[in-house]
Order: structure tokens, then C-alpha cells, then sequence
């Protein structure tokens, strides 16, 4: 059984918690008091993660740490299609880990800027938002280019990777930290794309898209 | 005393909460925002507290006696935060007696930044009517969705707002019961930018589980919203109870980050009540006759 | 200094942006707009605000005939934004003026168009036919649109023709504070191509360009990256010299205020206002055996939002009233439909519409009144229909079905051929369950097995004739449904009136008294003492011209109040019920 050291409110938790529902996979969480308490820096949390940050995962012993790497073996090992993180298509895992770290320069300001806002870190938020717009400029085209070439995912399978993923929480997030999406109407439509896949599950901050028209 | 920005004398000569004591380490200097006021604060280990207006040498993170700082703001203690006041403040706060009951636990489910106006949050915190579509099964489910009528009385003596006999459908209501069943409410508003709840319990009937949001003002559009919990429960931890509470209030956050205009409108044609929003309602007017003109817009007269 | 005029078009999404249940987040000169279009096609312009609480409508959910906002559930019509359901009050029908603020949505050249206050027509675009014309992506900029539309006059392009060459010539065909029109040539290739900007705020722009002629495959990409390349490179230029100025204060558009009856709290029941309406029958058919149906479309304008359950009542050529249920399922409001059986004794109504009446024909119909509203938070909902009573439950079925509720809808009739509008029962699935052919004592044991069982937070929709009607209630006394759960309506009072009795009724907010004699109604008694009050079917049915007693004891003769509302005495129909004291006393 995976156990999910968890916080309700990380976006990074949340897309471990939202690949494990859409995969099937059955998972226990340990709550960690991230804040206010900080018990991702305490002395017992540290000796599981010396860097203390969330998320982490126990899979009957193993121990992994960071968000993309997790997601990266949970769906190496827990989908049996085989598409979520196709192994044998070379082309398709430089694109995915292209957009994994997409996703950490997201993680890096758009959540920052969230952290700042909402929980009171001492970040330089201004930067935080401005790197967050540059980041979504960029993705907002990719996507519409997309549309335009009937490529509606992140990379240029037919369908969703665990790219899609990964990027998905801190942008639904945004908001909370000052960036609005209004001017990124490619992706709002992307974002109702991903909360129409099967098995997605919301968290405090993301509500539920209605359900798509039938063909 | 200094000008401030804030010229509502209401809300002035109110106590603002601005930190949970719990979350303070001692003798070290924190900086915070209070009606666009930079103030600091420090606690010693004794639990004597200290608020001033920000100057530059007590600057964040230096250690710091509280007995010698000079020109203190006043300052209380109360439900486990630190409250002060730019203006002149009445000797005591708004009373909560179940605080002081012996087996209850005390705690701070966080303090968290909102981009809103405080009377925003507070009628949030008030409204019953979108659990099933803001706290999904978890406050409320569909099809479960009406509000049932309630009592809502302006109390002279205690100037504060009351609403009792509210109840609504709770999927999972209690541990032991399968099904959902009403639960039990009581919403007291005894200040403009704090109110507190009363939920009846799942382990005692004849008792009720108290969760309190007090606001402070940041600005007229932010607020830092500190949740107080003072439950009968015996056996979940801590960090479990601060999940919850951090859940339920996640979820009203893009809610309240989403209304528009941010302050809260005091012309009664500005949006549309229906009966469910009675409490609301009673607020608007409270805030009306009180002269509040902070986090809000005001009815033109 | 930016023109903020209200009148002037201005496109404000691009038809992309819009796929079927999706809500686009607008914004033209700083007003915020939610912008969805229905399954039907139609596109909705309306003001980014849920009227309740002010909630963000962008963030809500488009279900394809309604929109719902995130924080209640309050669920506004594709097309009129006229609110539907509250479902904090599931028993009310919502007032029909709680309606959202809409603007004009014109579709043309790949863009939607709309205006505070339009005043003539899009901008025409000679050469641009619809179908043969590229729309590139939109570029949004921080920088006021007339930085913009002033840069735009030296953007340089390459025609499509010739899009991998880098000396074509461009010249400004055209150009003003919001449009640009620049043509590109090299060699045989010449391209027109505009740009219009949309001012989104103060300091805010989106780029929206239109080329002529159409592109496919490869070369359509190659130019639509060619576009966004440039457009992207002009864009900061624009940004950079935008931040080097104080930034203008943003544009505060009005919001204006609710009506003043809304500003007030409802009371639990509230009538709408007499009022008509002119459609035209858009179709006339057979809509089952003996029934038909008809498409009401408005002269003008758009018809008022509906509820499920509501009526109309129908003004006809021979000058008869008569009321029919409104059929249509959410969101459906272009036009209303309505089913009309032919009634063997006929006193002339359904004669009239079967016989009479022709497509093309011009009818008054009134506002529509819901006295029979649907909750929508029952576990299950149990709908019974009888012949042509299946009207007002086609509706609420469909209600419920779209907001995936359970129910069943039984469906009582003689035979196949008499089941009326398959087209809308066949969208239900396996929740409709017709009963063919059955005789009236095989009809009671049916009504008796579907109502065995009853469990709270169950709710019974009945509707059919007064025979059957009376059957189905008493069944569902004797197996235990309480009688709130119980909801009726029946097409027409069957009762006879006795009007014999003379009394006194005393109006306690108008301070008038008057004296009803033998043969005359309250109603009409009031109406000729100028007391205005509302009326629909005038036999007791329809529960239009309710009015509250405050002190006297009521002589029921109508089929609109339950037991419960008899006995408790503080209602009335004023229509056709009367007096047993010598005097009443009504809170009118």
C-alpha cells in the first residue's frame, strides 16, 4: 500500500493525489502540518526528506520525494496502459520531461506567489507573478497551436500524460496567488480539458467542470 | 496619535486580532499589517505581549524586550491571539464562555491571506446555502440543498447578531451514522470582522462544537483570516482538525476571491437576497447602522 | 486618450474560444463579461456577475442549456439569463425578473462582437466573406489599445502567398483608434489583412486579426505562426514603451442595481404581472394521436425565461382563454411549445386550435406562471402523467434529467399512437415507463405498485384527469406519502360550482369592503372595485389568483389547494371559492 505524506492545501500533493485516483491506485495519507505548524521541517519528517518539502511517498518501503518523480514511477508502475508515461516511445519522454520541468518553473513562481499571499512566505512576489505570466504566455500559445493541429494535451500523443498532470494544480492555483488566466483563454480551455478525465478529483481551490456534450 | 489611513472610527476603535500566541516564538520581532498600518509585535516567554507601530530599530526577526518598548499600541489576549486596537478600544471583548470550559480543545487551524474585504468573508462564513456546491459532500451534498427557515434577531443589549435553529443537511453527519441528517447551527456575529459558530457535536447532544473566524483587516480588499476551533473532540490529533478546517476554508477561498465588487455593497439593490440569506441580510444592516464605511460600500444616503 | 465609447463594436472573443461547455472570461473596457455558447449554438454575452453574491459567472458551469454559478447553484437560461432555480428554496419558483444583464453577440469573421450600447452594425469588411478568411490568434498586450492600433500601422507581413519571402510590401489601407487594414505585396501575392483592438481595459489590449482568403494544411500553420511570431515581437515593444508611462487608472465600469422588488426579501409565494406577448406559430404538427403540438416563436425580441411547470395562457382568434403548459426542457428558450388535445366537448378552446389555427398565425400569450414548481432536491422524483397531463412533467423530467437527478416518469394513455412529443420522452432513457391501454382498475393497481415503498425525500409530480387524478392522490394517502410530498395540478376544475351564497369580503391592505353576491365571483367583484389581481384559467386550477385569508372560513371549490391548505383556512381561489361566514377577510 502507498502511503502519501500529505497536505490538503499543496498543489503538489494534489497532482500525486489526482494521478493515483484517475490510475485506481489505493493510497493511505499521513496530514503533515505544513503550516502553520512546519512539520515538513521537523526533526522526524527531515530524516524521511532532508530536503523538507512535500510531497513524499512510501511504496512498501521504497521512499521517493518530488512531485515529478513520483509521478513519474507511479505511472510507470500503477498504469497498466502504458500511456500516462509511455516507456518505449523516446520522442514522447523527452517532450514529457520537458514538461515536468515546465512544471517546476511553475511550482517555482506561480505557487510561490500563492505561498506569499495566502500563507505569508517572504518570497519577492512582483517577480514570483511576472515569471508566472512568462510561463503562461508560452504555454497559452503551445496549447492554442495545438487546438489549431487537433493536438489538445500537453505533449503530441493523442492523449493525456502525467505532463498534464503536473502542470495542472499551480495553474488552476494561480488565482490565489494574484496571476489571473484571463488573458489565457487556451488554457482555461485545456484546464477543463484535464477536469473531464476520468477519475479526476477536485481539491480546496478547484472546483469540478460540468460534464462535456455528448458526440 | 499618527493619521491613520483608515478613517472609519468604528473599525478604529475596535480590538483587531493579529496573531495566534501559539504561532509566535518568543522575544522575536514579527511584522504585520493592520488597516494598512505596518505594526510589529513581539511575545516574551511569559506570554506578555507587545504591539507598536513599525520603526526602524525593532526591525523583523531581531529579539526584543517587550516591558521596554515604548509607545505601545494596547493589547489584549483572547481566544489564544494577540488583539490590538488603533484607536480607543472598550476594556473587553465580545465574550465566548465555552472557551473557558475545561475539556474542550483549543487551537489555531491557521491564519490565511485572503483577497477579499472582511465583511465578504463574514457573511461567507454566515451562509449555509452553498455547502452542497462549495464544501461537496462534505457540509452538503445534492440534492440536499434547501435552507430551512431560521431565527435572526439583532441582540440590543449584547450588540451582536444572532441566528439560531439553522440547520442543514450533512452527508456523514455524525461517525457512527451511514446516512446524512441535519445538523445544527448557531451563528453569533459580535463584532463586524469576527464572527463565531456553533455546530452541535457528533459525541455530546447537549453540547455544541465552537469554530470562530476572526479577521484581520489588512486593507479594505485583504484580510488575514485567523480560524479558531474550540471542539469537544477527544480523539482525532491536532494536525487532523487543522486539515478539515483548512479544507472547508480552502474551498471558500476562490469563492470569496471571485465576488465582485471586493467590498462588500451596503445598498440593499446592489445583489439579490432570498430568504436563506437573512443573516446576511441582518449583517448589511448592522454594518449600515453602526456607520461601518471600512470593506464596504455604503448605501448612498 | 482612449475612446470609451459605450455605442462603438468592439470583438471581444474569437469564435474558438467558445466550444460547446465552456464559459470564456471577457472583458471589453472594463467590464467583465461571461461569455458561453448553448448547445444550440446561441452565444451569451452577460455581465460576469452572479446576481446573488456577485460571484465570478467565468468560473461557473456551462451545461450546455443553462448557466450554473458556482456558489449556490443558481442556474440562468441560455438566451434570456433569466434565473431558473434557487436551489436553497426548492419548493418557490424563482421571480422571473432575477435576470442577468446580457449584451449584444454578433458572430462574424471568426469573432464575436458585442457593445454596451450598439448603435448600427458591425464593421463591414469588403472582400471578407464569411468561410474564406483565416482569424489569427489573439494577442493579448499590456498597453492601451490606441498604443496598440498606433504601433499596428507599421506591422509588417508577408502575404500568405508568399509567406516564406521577407520583402513584401505593406501599405495602411485603413486605420482608426481600434482597427487597422494593412495589404501586403510581393510579387503576384497580395494579402488584406485586419486588426482590430480590443480594449480590454485602460492598459489592456487583445490583437485580433482577419486575413483574407483561406489557407489549409501546412501553409494555414505556416501563416498562423507567422502572425503570432510578429504579432508577439510587436507586442513587446508595445509592453516596454507601455511601462516606461504611468499606468492609466483602471476603467470602472457601472453595475447597475437590481429592480427595487428584488432589493426585498421574497415572501414564500409571489404572482408574476399580467402581461402579453405576441408569437407566431412557427410549427403546427401531430404531436401524438388527437394531440397537437406547436412551436410559439416571438414576433420580437426573446420570449420570457420559463420554469418547469409553468403555463401560458394562450389568447385565441375566437377570443377564448385558455392555459397550456409550457413543454420545453432547460434552456430550450428560442421558442415555446406547446401540446393541445382535442377535447371531445370542446366549448370551443382546443376546437379553435386544432381546426383554426395555422402555422404563420399570429397569437397573444401571457407571461408564464409557474404555480406548479419542481424541487429539485428529492432523492427521486416520481412523475405520473395521464394523457395530455404529460405537459408539464415532459418539462420537469427534462429538468431533471440534464442535472442527472433520478426519476421516473409513468406515463398512463390509451396506446402508442397517443404518447405525445417522442422526440422529447425518447432523451430520458429508461426513466420514462409508459402504461398502455389499461382499464381503471388495472390503472389503480399500477398507481399502486409504483407508490408502495414510499421513503422520505421522495416527491410525487401528478398530472392527468380529475379522475384519475383523485385515484392516484388517494393511493398515495393509503401507502403512506405525506401530503407536502404530494404535488397536483390539474388541467381543469370539474367540480360544480355552487355560486349561490352572498357575503361580505373585507380587503385588509386596500380598506375596502365589498359585498359578493349570489352568482358573481370574489374575483370579479375586486377587479370591478379596481383591486388589480392576477388570474389565469378562472375555474379554481391553475392557483393563479391565490390570495391569503386572514379571517373568516373559506367555501373551497377548487382543484388547487391540498387538504392541508383547506383545512389549515388561510387560503383561497378567488375565482371560484366563496364564503361560509358572513364575511372574509383577505390580506390583499
Amino acid at each position: 500500500m502507498i502511503t502519501l505524506y500529505d497536505y490538503e492545501l499543496s498543489g503538489n500533493c494534489y497532482k500525486l493525489r489526482l494521478l493515483m485516483s484517475m490510475l485506481g491506485v489505493d493510497y493511505k495519507t499521513v496530514p503533515i502540518d505544513f503550516y502553520p505548524g512546519r512539520e515538513h521541517k521537523s526533526e522526524w519528517f527531515l530524516k524521511i526528506n532532508p530536503l523538507g518539502q512535500l510531497p513524499v511517498i512510501d511504496d512498501d518501503g521504497l521512499v521517493l520525494r518530488d512531485a515529478q518523480a513520483i509521478l513519474v514511477y507511479l505511472a510507470s508502475k500503477y498504469d497498466p496502459s502504458g500511456t500516462w508515461y509511455p516507456r518505449d516511445e523516446a520522442a514522447l519522454l523527452g517532450e514529457i520531461s520537458q514538461w515536468l520541468a515546465f512544471a517546476d518553473g511553475i511550482t517555482g513562481t506561480a505557487s510561490a506567489a500563492r505561498l506569499h499571499d495566502a500563507l505569508f512566505y517572504d518570497f519577492d512576489v512582483e517577480a514570483a507573478r511576472v515569471g508566472a505570466h512568462r510561463l503562461f504566455r508560452i504555454l497559452d500559445e503551445h496549447l492554442w497551436f495545438g487546438e489549431q493541429e487537433g493536438r489538445i494535451w500537453l505533449c503530441s500523443a493523442a492523449h493525456p500524460t502525467i505532463a498534464d498532470i503536473a502542470c495542472f494544480p499551480y495553474i488552476m492555483l494561480s488565482e490565489e496567488g494574484g496571476i489571473p488566466r484571463q488573458d489565457y483563454p487556451a488554457i482555461r480551455r485545456w484546464c477543463d480539458r484535464v477536469k473531464r478525465l476520468k477519475g479526476f478529483m477536485v481539491m480546496s481551490g478547484v472546483f469540478p467542470a460540468g460534464p462535456a456534450k455528448a458526440a | 496619535m499618527a493619521k491613520t489611513r483608515c478613517t472609519d472610527q468604528v473599525i478604529l476603535n475596535l480590538w483587531h486580532p493579529l496573531a495566534a500566541l501559539s504561532e509566535v516564538k518568543p522575544n522575536v520581532v514579527v511584522d504585520t499589517i493592520l488597516l494598512e498600518e505596518r505594526l510589529s509585535y513581539a511575545v516574551d516567554g511569559k506570554g506578555n505581549a507587545a504591539v507598536w507601530r513599525d520603526r526602524a530599530d525593532l526591525i523583523e526577526g531581531s529579539t526584543v524586550d517587550v516591558a521596554t518598548v515604548a509607545d505601545q499600541l494596547p493589547v489584549k489576549h483572547a481566544y489564544g491571539y494577540i488583539w490590538t486596537s488603533l484607536g480607543d478600544p472598550q476594556a473587553d471583548l465580545f465574550p465566548i464562555p465555552e472557551f473557558d470550559e475545561a475539556d474542550r480543545r483549543r487551537l489555531n487551524a491557521a491564519t490565511i491571506g485572503v483577497n477579499v474585504s472582511a465583511p465578504r468573508a463574514i457573511e461567507n462564513f454566515l451562509d449555509m446555502g452553498h455547502f452542497p456546491y462549495v464544501h461537496t459532500d462534505i457540509l452538503g451534498a445534492e440534492p440536499h440543498t434547501e435552507v430551512k427557515e431560521y431565527d435572526v434577531e439583532i441582540s440590543v443589549d449584547r450588540d451582536e447578531i444572532l441566528a439560531t435553529r439553522c440547520r442543514f443537511f450533512q452527508p456523514m453527519a455524525a461517525a457512527t451514522a451511514s446516512g446524512g441528517a441535519d445538523v445544527d447551527y448557531v451563528y453569533r456575529v459580535p463584532h463586524p470582522f469576527c464572527s463565531v459558530l456553533y455546530k452541535s457535536s457528533p459525541l455530546d447532544e447537549s453540547r455544541r462544537d465552537v469554530i470562530a473566524v476572526f479577521l484581520q483587516p489588512i486593507d479594505q480588499e485583504h484580510v488575514r483570516a485567523h480560524m479558531m476551533l474550540c471542539l469537544l473532540d477527544e480523539d482525532n490529533e491536532d494536525k487532523v482538525i487543522k486539515r478539515f478546517q483548512q479544507t472547508i476554508f480552502g474551498q471558500d477561498k476562490p469563492i470569496l476571491e471571485n465576488q465582485f465588487p471586493k467590498r462588500l455593497p451596503l445598498d440593499p439593490r446592489a445583489e439579490t437576497p432570498i430568504r436563506a440569506d437573512k443573516s446576511a441580510i441582518a449583517y448589511r444592516r448592522w454594518l449600515s447602522q453602526k456607520g461601518v464605511t471600512y470593506g464596504v460600500i455604503p448605501a448612498a444616503t | 486618450m482612449l475612446d470609451t465609447a459605450k455605442t462603438r463594436w468592439h470583438p471581444i472573443a474569437a469564435s474558438y474560444d467558445l466550444p460547446f461547455r465552456h464559459v470564456f472570461h471577457g472583458q471589453l473596457l472594463g467590464r467583465e463579461f461571461a461569455v458561453w455558447r448553448a448547445d444550440d449554438g446561441y452565444i451569451n454575452v452577460w455581465e460576469n456577475r452572479c446576481l446573488h453574491r456577485g460571484v465570478r459567472l467565468s468560473i461557473g458551469i456551462n451545461d450546455g442549456r443553462e448557466l450554473k454559478c458556482q456558489y449556490h447553484g443558481w442556474r440562468y437560461s441560455n438566451r434570456t439569463a433569466g434565473c431558473t432555480y434557487i436551489p436553497a428554496h426548492p419548493a418557490d419558483a424563482p421571480a422571473r425578473t432575477i435576470t442577468n444583464r446580457t449584451f449584444a453577440a454578433v458572430e462574424r469573421y471568426g469573432l464575436v462582437w458585442s457593445a454596451e450600447e450598439p448603435q448600427g452594425e458591425v464593421p463591414e469588411l469588403p472582400g471578407f466573406a464569411e468561410g474564406e478568411l483565416l482569424t489569427l490568434r489573439g494577442i493579448a498586450v499590456n498597453a492601451p489599445a490606441d498604443a496598440v492600433a498606433a504601433r499596428l500601422r507599421s506591422y509588417r507581413f508577408q502575404p500568405t502567398g508568399q509567406i516564406d519571402g521577407s520583402d513584401a510590401k505593406v501599405t495602411v489601407e485603413a486605420a482608426n483608434d481600434f482597427s487597422v487594414a494593412l495589404r501586403a505585396v510581393e510579387g503576384s501575392s497580395t494579402t488584406l489583412a485586419v486588426f482590430f483592438v480590443q480594449p480590454v481595459d485602460s492598459n489592456r489590449s487583445v490583437i485580433r486579426g482577419v486575413l483574407e482568403g483561406r489557407a489549409e494544411g501546412a501553409v494555414r500553420m505556416a501563416v498562423l505562426h507567422h502572425h503570432n511570431d510578429r504579432l508577439s515581437k510587436l507586442r513587446d515593444v508595445v509592453e516596454r514603451e507601455a511601462v516606461a508611462r504611468p499606468a492609466p487608472a483602471p476603467l470602472e465600469p457601472v453595475i447597475e442595481r437590481v429592480s427595487p422588488e428584488l432589493a426585498e426579501m421574497p415572501e414564500e409565494t409571489k404572482h408574476g404581472r399580467k402581461a402579453t406577448i405576441r408569437v407566431e406559430v412557427a410549427r403546427k404538427w401531430q404531436a401524438a394521436d388527437g394531440i397537437a403540438g406547436f412551436e410559439l416563436r416571438p414576433i420580437r425580441g426573446l420570449l420570457p425565461t420559463f420554469q418547469p411547470g409553468a403555463h401560458i395562457d394562450v389568447h385565441m382568434p375566437n377570443g377564448l382563454i385558455r392555459q397550456y403548459s409550457i413543454t420545453n426542457g432547460p434552456g430550450e428558450s428560442e421558442s415555446y411549445v406547446i401540446g393541445v388535445k382535442l377535447e371531445k366537448e370542446s366549448k370551443g378552446g382546443s376546437i379553435c386550435m386544432h381546426e383554426t389555427l395555422r402555422q404563420g398565425d399570429v397569437l397573444a400569450i401571457s407571461e408564464p406562471r409557474n404555480n406548479f414548481p419542481l424541487r429539485r432536491d428529492a432523492v427521486k422524483t416520481i412523475f405520473i402523467a395521464g394523457g395530455i397531463g404529460i405537459t408539464p412533467l415532459i418539462a420537469m423530467a427534462q429538468a431533471l434529467h440534464n442535472q442527472n437527478l433520478a426519476f421516473d416518469l409513468h406515463y398512463f394513455a390509451q396506446n402508442e399512437a397517443q404518447l405525445a412529443f417522442p422526440e422529447k420522452t425518447s432523451g430520458l432513457g429508461g426513466a420514462l415507463k409508459p402504461h398502455l391501454g389499461l382499464t381503471p382498475e388495472a390503472t389503480g393497481a399500477k398507481l399502486r405498485e409504483i407508490l408502495a415503498n414510499y421513503q422520505p425525500g421522495r416527491h410525487l409530480y401528478l398530472c392527468g384527469p380529475g379522475p384519475m387524478l383523485e385515484a392516484a392522490r388517494n393511493v398515495a394517502t393509503e401507502a403512506g406519502w405525506p401530503e407536502a410530498a404530494v404535488h397536483f395540478e390539474y388541467f381543469k376544475n370539474t367540480n360544480k360550482i355552487d355560486d349561490s351564497s352572498s357575503f361580505e369580503v373585507a380587503l385588509a391592505r386596500s380598506c375596502v369592503t365589498l359585498k359578493v353576491p349570489a352568482g358573481r365571483t370574489i374575483l370579479d367583484v375586486m377587479r370591478e372595485a379596481g383591486v388589480d389581481m392576477p388570474s389565469s384559467c378562472e375555474q379554481g386550477a391553475c392557483g393563479t389568483c391565490l390570495a391569503t385569508v386572514i379571517e373568516g372560513e373559506p367555501d373551497h371549490q377548487d382543484v388547487y389547494l391540498n387538504d392541508a391548505e383547506r383545512k389549515s383556512g388561510t387560503k383561497i381561489m378567488t375565482c371560484v371559492s366563496r364564503a361560509k361566514s358572513a364575511r372574509l377577510v383577505l390580506d390583499l
